[in-house]
């Protein structure tokens, strides 16, 4: 017996791994016709573990003061051994995990996995995609640069169009009437150690549901795409016959990993300054806005949406409409079909949503 | 017969050079994956081990007038602590601060003219040599001259 063998052997016959092995892994069986989309979640969490580890780097040389924030990111830029890379890593990081959870998200809703019983998976997964939006918000502005000064200042004043508490929520965000130090102490609180921790528990919530109700059958390849759950007890959604987790769809999670790696190193190795324009290497000035800020690309479509409505409330009572709508979808949307091509209005809607979006973000960014 | 024995021994063979492949493929996997972990391993090393600093190997010029008889002044001397005492008779000594025991900085107790450690109670002479306690050597004596009513440390 191996020196390896060996060692398992002993864990084993303590706490049992074999079983645990058996019954997570190589017992845990999936759906036959599962695809490559279902590997976006290990994706994500592979970036947040990178998120969590550069971002405790960063803080080792970061100081989180109004006068030494921007010179504590250009030591770490320029001075500090591989500095740049673990910052790069991070910056680009950010970005990397809302483009994933885009594709998590779309995968699941053409597919039709929001469906009920996954209600909770879906509501669990969209506060998520809400934190980590929150997260990167947060972290915009702690480099302390021209260009997070502003961004964050647009941000955080078009709260202020909430009737009657928008003017104090404003403030309440900020720590005081304008982005200042105030504003970078609770900002760098809530970037380090709320949103992250809440993130956390968030995806055990969602792993909890995943584990509890179990994968979702795609519904493409087969002759009944319907949902056959119709709320009569609780069940969990076994797949016998299927493949199992390993070593065969974590060949493929591996597999996908190692593709979203090339994508990532390719953008910090080949186009590092793509997520960075110029005001991102000017210091912050309090008195002097720069010109055509704009906010990163995932918030365009928003901030446009805030320019075209002739009231600033108007924009932001919709983009809250459609949020919630979002949100709420399982409850709104109770047909059995979960075939894409078998559900034209959902189509209709969905290939026009993200049209729009599209459309509103492309307005944005040269408007 | 034949035939089946032949069969048989290929598909052994089969079997065997499949298991070496398969071998061959894992050490392949591995060594990729250390290769991996330590191209991630090296940047984080070399991000968080000390920085040099530029003033190693330098001299510390102190102003012969800020030390009065039976007085100490302390000074970092290549990254560490360090302690120039004059004496009531006016001898000049210079000595690491560090006390020998575990590292915590030793104080001048100017009525004795003795180095007190308050961690664990090391006592030394106003030249390092130790008087009682756990500190297993001296203080650490440092170079020095006196030029141009500069102290030059080093």
């Amino acid at each position: 017996m191996s020196f390896l063998k060996r060692i398992y052997r002993w864990i084993d016959v303590r706490i049992g791994a074999g079983e645990l092995v058996e019954k997570e892994l190589t017992g845990y069986l999936l759906p036959r016709n599962i695809n490559v989309w279902y590997s976006m979640g290990s994706i994500l969490l592979v970036i947040f573990t990178i998120q969590v580890a550069t971002g405790i780097l960063l803080l080792v040389y970061y100081v989180p003061d109004a006068d030494k924030a921007f010179h504590s990111i250009t030591f770490i830029m320029n001075n500090v051994p591989f500095g740049w890379l673990i910052r790069l890593c991070h910056a680009v990081g950010s970005n990397m995990m809302v483009l994933i959870l885009f594709c998590h998200m779309l995968s699941v809703l053409f597919m039709g996995s929001y469906k009920s019983p996954r209600e909770l998976n879906w509501l669990s997964g969209f506060t998520l995609f809400l934190l980590v939006l929150a997260l990167s918000l947060t972290g915009y502005l702690l480099p302390w640069s021209q260009l997070s000064f502003w961004a964050t200042t647009v941000a955080t004043n078009s709260v202020g169009a909430i009737p009657y508490v928008g003017g104090f929520l404003v403030e309440f965000l900020r720590g005081g009437k304008l982005v200042g130090p105030a504003t970078l102490g609770r900002f760098f609180a809530l970037h380090v150690v709320l949103i992250p921790s809440t993130i956390a528990a968030v995806i055990g919530a969602h792993l909890f549901f995943l584990q509890r109700t179990g994968v979702s059958t795609p519904p493409f390849g087969l002759d009944d795409s319907k949902n056959r759950w119709q709320g009569e007890g609780y069940r969990y959604e076994s797949h016998p016959g299927g493949i199992p987790f390993f070593p065969n769809y974590v060949l493929q999670d591996m597999t996908s990993i190692a593709v979203y790696f090339a994508f990532f190193l390719g953008v910090i190795f080949f186009a590092p300054h793509v997520f960075f324009p110029a005001d991102a290497f000017v210091p912050a000035n309090p008195f002097q806005t720069p010109d055509h800020i704009k906010p990163e690309w995932y918030f365009l479509a928003n901030y446009q949406t805030l320019k075209i409505f002739p009231s600033e409330f108007l924009g932001l009572a919709v983009q809250g409409a459609v949020t919630a709508f979002l949100a709420l979808l399982p409850f709104i949307d109770r047909g059995a079909e979960k075939h894409p091509l078998k559900r034209p209005l959902f189509m209709v809607c969905a290939v026009g949503g993200i049209l729009l979006y599209l459309a509103l973000m492309i307005w944005g960014h040269y408007s | 017969m034949s035939q089946t024995s032949a069969t048989t021994g290929d598909g052994q063979g089969d079997f065997k050079l499949a298991k070496e492949r398969r071998a061959f493929l894992g050490a392949c996997l591995g060594a990729l994956l250390a290769a991996g972990a330590g191209a991630a391993a090296y940047p984080v090393f070399r991000y968080l081990a000390p920085r040099q600093k530029a003033d190693n190997g330098q001299k510390v010029e102190i102003p012969e007038a800020e030390l009065t008889a039976g007085n100490a002044k302390y000074f970092e001397y290549q990254g560490k602590a360090a302690v120039l005492i004059r004496k009531k008779n006016g001898d000049l000594v210079a000595l690491s601060a560090v006390c020998t025991h575990l590292g915590c900085v030793v104080q001048w107790q100017k009525a004795n003219e003795q180095f007190l450690c308050p961690c664990h109670g090391g006592l030394y002479t106003a030249d390092g040599t130790v008087i009682s306690g756990p500190p297993p050597k001296p203080l650490e004596k440092l170079s020095f001259v006196v030029a141009n009513g500069k102290i030059i440390v080093g």
